[in-house]
Parts: structure tokens; sequence; C-alpha cells
């Protein structure tokens, strides 16, 4: 059939049997067809078609009681489960919407995680006055505020309960901001109990009494002699003291430079210093620094501007007694000595026994010489405090990163291919000589059940079709 | 225009959607299948009864004129109506019903056939003989003819004829276009009756194929 003379396509026919045409073109079509012979056969034929494939017919559905019943009461029960309650429209919707649910949710949840976060790191971080409240409490007593004296003294009481092996610290982390309020307080306070105030000491001792009177005793008792009375009565405690300070700086360059032009300023030096230098990575320092024990609160206070302090750990180390100890056994050696040396001018007596008492000046001498050692450097430890200092850079990326020339880059990229191709080859063919026979054998095994399945199928096919 | 031509279809079994919209036939206007899903999907059980009565002979129909053992024609049927109830949350009145059905249809269909070409590999075949359900002549003529068509051209065929869908829902059903649809059924037909014209002796069909199993 020719369209071009028809105007109507054969499909066109069918689709008017079938009352598929828009109106419009079901009218013209149906126009067509009362005069066009060609399409009214066409669509007998179609008519035709249809009236033989009516004739296959299928019987009547086997009626089954119990399969109805039993369909019956799956959809009453599947009925009452699946009524649009809300949970069911939540769970449609969650089905038809997975992406959407899933950002959603995804999105609920970093909320809710960084919500969490922004509240654990201010409940971590107490405010100032937080860590006001919190040094007042630490330097009053009974739960009485007292002045700054008796708080200066009360932390060198503190210090002394335990005069043999005291280890009095204040550890105070901090994330954010510069040095709270109680760090410079109490590490003043602690500073100052060196320098002064031994007798303000005494004087509140006197006012409180029977209770730390007990505590004078216990000094007493442990004590070579009773300090505060008799043979030394002006000696202040002797305290050693301990910092360690964690900074993360900025400009590294700059706080080396500070820490050094600090060190002079304060009369310090630094005992040990390493420093990690190492390029595309965060530069990092640790020192060891020792501080004139009366420069350590400026000293102090000017380390802590270098940057935000992540961590500090104050110590102290009463070393009172040790050097009492030993400034009456140094004395009482002097005074054998002394009297050695008087016996070997004034007694006349055997050869022996003057090579005796010599021996015995030899071995005073010695003792005299290490105690004298230990003396200063026991007082070195009190007078110059010791600084564990760290210092971390806080660490930029560069985006500039130094590359090599594009002529060494090719010559790099050349040289790895060529290796790489030949590693390669070289597994290759490591791995045929290692597993080819293996494989050989699965073949030779498995193969004919394959053919024969694929032979079993291809039939199966052809006898389907 | 087209009232004097009569429909091309003459299948009695087949449900034609006019007749469940019809609302000049009585006082009370029968609900369409549409709206008997939704009441169904609202907790309403006689919805799915009458639903189930409704077209239990058609989808019956389609799987017996699909498959060679009525036995497992009715099976098939069954499973067919359980996936239906099983699938109630997830319909939505956007296409027809009859659309949704037949497509929970055809998917058992090649469920089944993918299953029955399994066991045929391993097991042997064992098909009845169609010819002896066919109780006519012509019926027999009829089943050879459509098992000599391309698959596709052949269910969009069935489906056209005996389900009585439209060429879209065929498309919707079938992932093909309208137009793809409006020229292999045309040439179906063609085919189908040039067949029966010639009346050669054909040998006996087995199983019809499963759409998409032919490579």
């Amino acid at each position: 059939m020719n369209t071009a003379v028809h105007l109507v396509h054969r499909e066109e026919v069918m689709g008017l049997l079938d009352g598929e045409l828009s109106p419009e073109r079901a009218e013209f079509v149906a126009t067509h067809f009362e005069n066009c012979p060609e399409c009214r056969q066409i669509a007998d034929s179609l008519r035709s078609s249809s009236r033989s494939l009516s004739e296959w017919g299928a019987p009547t559905a086997a009626s089954s009681p119990h399969f109805e019943s039993r369909l019956s009461e799956i959809a009453s029960a599947t009925s009452r489960n699946t009524s649009r309650s809300g949970s069911v429209l939540l769970a449609t919707f969650f089905r038809k919407h997975w992406l959407l649910s899933t950002g959603a949710s995804t999105l609920a949840a970093a909320i809710a995680l960084s919500l969490a976060t922004s509240r654990s790191a201010k409940l971590s971080i107490p405010s100032q006055r937080t860590v006001s409240q919190m040094s007042e409490r630490i330097l009053s007593h009974d739960g009485q505020p007292i002045s700054e004296g008796q708080a200066r003294v009360f932390g060198g009481a503190n210090l002394a309960k335990s005069p043999s092996n005291y280890d009095g610290s204040l550890i105070e982390r901090s994330k954010n901001g510069p040095a709270p309020f109680a760090q410079g307080s109490l590490g003043a306070a602690i500073g100052r109990v060196g320098a002064d105030s031994h007798g303000a000491y005494r004087r509140w001792l006197e006012k409180k009494g029977p209770t730390l009177g007990k505590l004078e005793l216990e000094q007493g008792a442990v004590g070579p002699a009773d300090r505060f009375s008799s043979s030394e009565p002006t000696q202040a405690p002797m305290i050693a003291r301990t910092l360690s300070l964690s900074i993360v700086v900025k400009d590294f360059d700059k706080s080396r430079a500070f820490l050094d032009s600090a060190l002079a300023r304060h009369h310090g030096y630094a005992a040990s210093l390493t420093a990690n230098t190492q390029q595309a990575s965060a530069r990092s320092l640790q020192a060891s620094l020792r501080i004139p024990a009366n420069e350590l609160s400026a000293a102090l206070a000017e380390l802590k501007t270098l940057g935000q302090v992540e961590n500090e750990t104050q110590g102290g180390e009463e070393v009172t007694q040790q050097h009492a100890d030993l400034v009456a056994r140094l004395k009482n050696s002097r005074d054998t000595e002394r009297r050695l040396q008087a016996i070997l001018l004034q007694r006349t007596g055997k050869i022996s026994d003057v090579l005796a008492v010599e021996e015995q000046i030899a071995r005073v001498r010695g003792e005299i010489e290490q105690m004298e050692a230990e003396q200063k450097s026991l007082e070195h430890r009190v007078d110059f405090a010791a600084i564990d200092l760290r210092l971390a850079e806080e660490y930029k990326a560069q985006l500039t990163a130094p590359s090599p020339s594009l002529s060494i880059r090719l010559h790099n990229a050349l040289v790895r291919g060529y290796r790489d191709t030949f590693e390669t080859a070289v597994g290759i063919v490591l791995f045929l000589l290692e597993f080819g026979p293996t494989i050989l054998l699965w073949l030779v095994l498995v193969s004919p059940i394959v053919l024969f399945l694929r032979r079993r199928w291809l039939r199966v096919q052809t006898l389907a079709s | 225009m087209q009232a004097p031509l009569p429909m091309p279809v003459l299948n009695s079994e087949a449900v034609t959607p006019t007749a469940m919209t019809d609302t000049s036939a009585g006082p009370a206007p029968p609900e369409t299948d549409e709206t008997l899903m939704l009441s169904f999907s609202h907790g309403s059980s006689e919805a799915f009864t009458e639903l189930f009565h409704r077209y239990r002979q058609p989808i019956h129909g389609f799987f017996y004129r699909r498959l060679s053992d009525p036995t497992h024609a009715e099976e098939l049927a069954q499973e067919a109506f359980l996936a239906l109830i099983r699938s109630v949350s997830r319909y939505e009145p956007r296409a027809s019903f009859r659309t949704y059905l037949y497509a929970i249809a055809l998917k058992i269909l090649r469920a089944y056939r993918r299953k029955a070409a399994f066991r045929a590999t391993f097991f042997g075949r064992s098909l009845s003989d169609p010819a002896k359900q066919d109780a006519t002549e012509s019926a027999l003529l009829v089943r050879r003819a459509i098992a000599k068509l391309d698959p596709i051209e052949r269910e969009i065929l069935l489906l056209r004829e005996f389900e009585q869908l439209s060429y879209s829902e065929i498309g919707g059903a079938l992932h093909l276009p309208v137009n793809t649809v409006r020229s292999r059924l045309f040439r179906a037909r063609m085919a189908f009756r040039q067949m029966l014209e010639e009346r050669a002796p054909q040998p006996a069909p087995q199983d019809l194929p499963a759409l998409g199993e032919q490579t």
C-alpha cells in the first residue's frame, strides 16, 4: 500500500479499529476508510485474525473454595496490617525516597554531633569565673576566705606537710584562650613562698593553735632539729620548682626568637633544646630551660604569650630538710677533719698511727667534697626552676610545594615506567611458571563439564523456541 | 464514526475497561478497579474479594495461554493474587490497576520460566502434550500459529487480544515505546493471519518461551 496515495498508514487502520486514534485523526481515517477498498481489506483481515484468536478460549478457572477462603483470610490480615497508618506511610515514604531520607538523616546526625561536640567542649573548659572560684576554694581553709598573705603562707604549709617527699602539683589543661587567672595567682603564691614570709608563716601558726601545732611537731620529729626555734631560725623553705608547658604557636620563627630573648632577659639558659623543622610538616621544638626562681613568674607569663597553652603542669619538691641534713653532716665532717688535723699536728706516735690518721683525713675530705657538690646541686635546683617546654606549630599546608623541574620529572617517570613494565613482565612470567600447570590441569578437568552443560542448555533453548 | 465498525477484539473473557466505568448501567455505579485497590490498601478486604472475582478468570486465561500445563496455570494465578496482596502497600493509582496486575503476572511468568528452564537443563524435560489440552482443532491451529511468532510480538498480540491492554499499557508492561508496540502489533497480526491462511502442518508447540529469554 502506498501511503502517498492513501494519506493513511496501514497501522492507522488498526489504530482505528482498536480505538487508539485521537478523535480528529479517527474521523479522518474513518472517512477515508469508507472509500478505500484496500483499507477495508486490511480491516477485514484484522477482524478475521481476532475472530480466529477468540477460538482459543481458556477453560473456566477451577473453583478452589479452600484457596479462596485462605486468600480472603490473608487479605483481611494484610489489610489490617497495611491500613495506611502513620508508620506504614512513613515506611513507604522512606522506601520511595530513600536517597532523600538518607541525606536528611546524615544531615541531622551531623548537626546533632556538632551540637553535642560544642556542648561537651563547653563543659570541659571551665570559664574564667569557675577557675577563679576553684582557686579560691583551693586557697581557702575550712571554708573561710583568707588574706593574700595567709594564702601564700598556707601554700607553704601545704608544701611542708610531708617534707620528705612532697610532690604538690597543679595540673591545668586549657584548650581555648590564654592562661586563666588561677594559674597566675596560685603559681605566684607558690613562687613567693620561697622568697619571703617565713615570719608570716610562724605568726599564722601561732594563731591557728593546736591543729597546725601538730604539723610543727611532725616537722620537728622528722627534721634534725627545730629549725624554727633554735639552729637556723630564718631559713626559708627550699623548693625545687619544675614546670611543663605545651604551647601551640602560629609563627614558629618568631616564637623561637622570642624564646631566646626571654631567656636572656631573665638570665636563664637552655639545658637542652631540640628543634624539628622538617619541610611540609608542622615544626616543633622541645627544650629544657633553667630560669632563676625569683624570675620564674615573669618568665612563665612571657612564655604563655607565645601561643595557645595546651597543657601546663607545675610541681614543687620541698628540699629544705634534705639541705639542712646535708649542711649538718658537712659541718660534722669539717669538725672531724679539723680534729684529725689537730691530732696529726699535736700528737706524736708511730708511723703506722700517723698513716692511719692521714687515711681518715683523706676519707673525711672525700666525703666533704661529695657533700659540697651535692649541696651545690641542691641549691642550683632551688635557685633555677626547670621548665620543660614544648612548642608546636600550627601547620598550614603550602600550596606552592617545591617541585622538581619538568625534565627531571620526565626522566623519573620514564625510569619508573621502564622499571614497572619490566617488573610486570617478570611478574607475569613468574605467575605463569608458578600457576600455569595448575591452571591447565583445572581447565582439562572442568572443560568437559562446561561443554556438556552448554550443549544441554542450547538443546533446551532450541526446544523451547 | 467508530460506532458502525466492529471492534476486532472479540474475546469475551477479557475484561473491558469501559465495563468497569459504565455509570449508566444501574442506580449504583460499580467501583473502578483503582478505587477498589485503594480501598483494599486502606483496609477493606471486601474490595479485594471483588477484585479477585473480577480478575480470576482473566488471570487464569493469561497463564493458561502462555503455559502448556493447566495445573501450573492455576498455581501461578493463585501466586499472582498472593503477590498482589503482598504488594498492596506499594500500589499507587498512577497507572491503571490492570497494568499493575499484568505486570505482576508477567514477572511471575518469567520467574516460572527461568525455574522451568533450569529444571529442564538438569533433570530433563517433562512436559505434557499441549494438543490434549486444546479441545478443538481450530484452537490447536491458533496455538501453533501463535507459537511461531516472534516472542515480543507474540506477547504484544496476546496482551492486546486477550488482556485488552491499550498500546500505552502494553508499552508500560513490556518497557517499550508506544510506536514500537503499534508497529509490532500490526506486524504480529499480519503474520498470524498469514500463518493461519497457509494451514500448513506444524510441529506441536511446546511451552512458549518467555520474553527476554531468547538472545
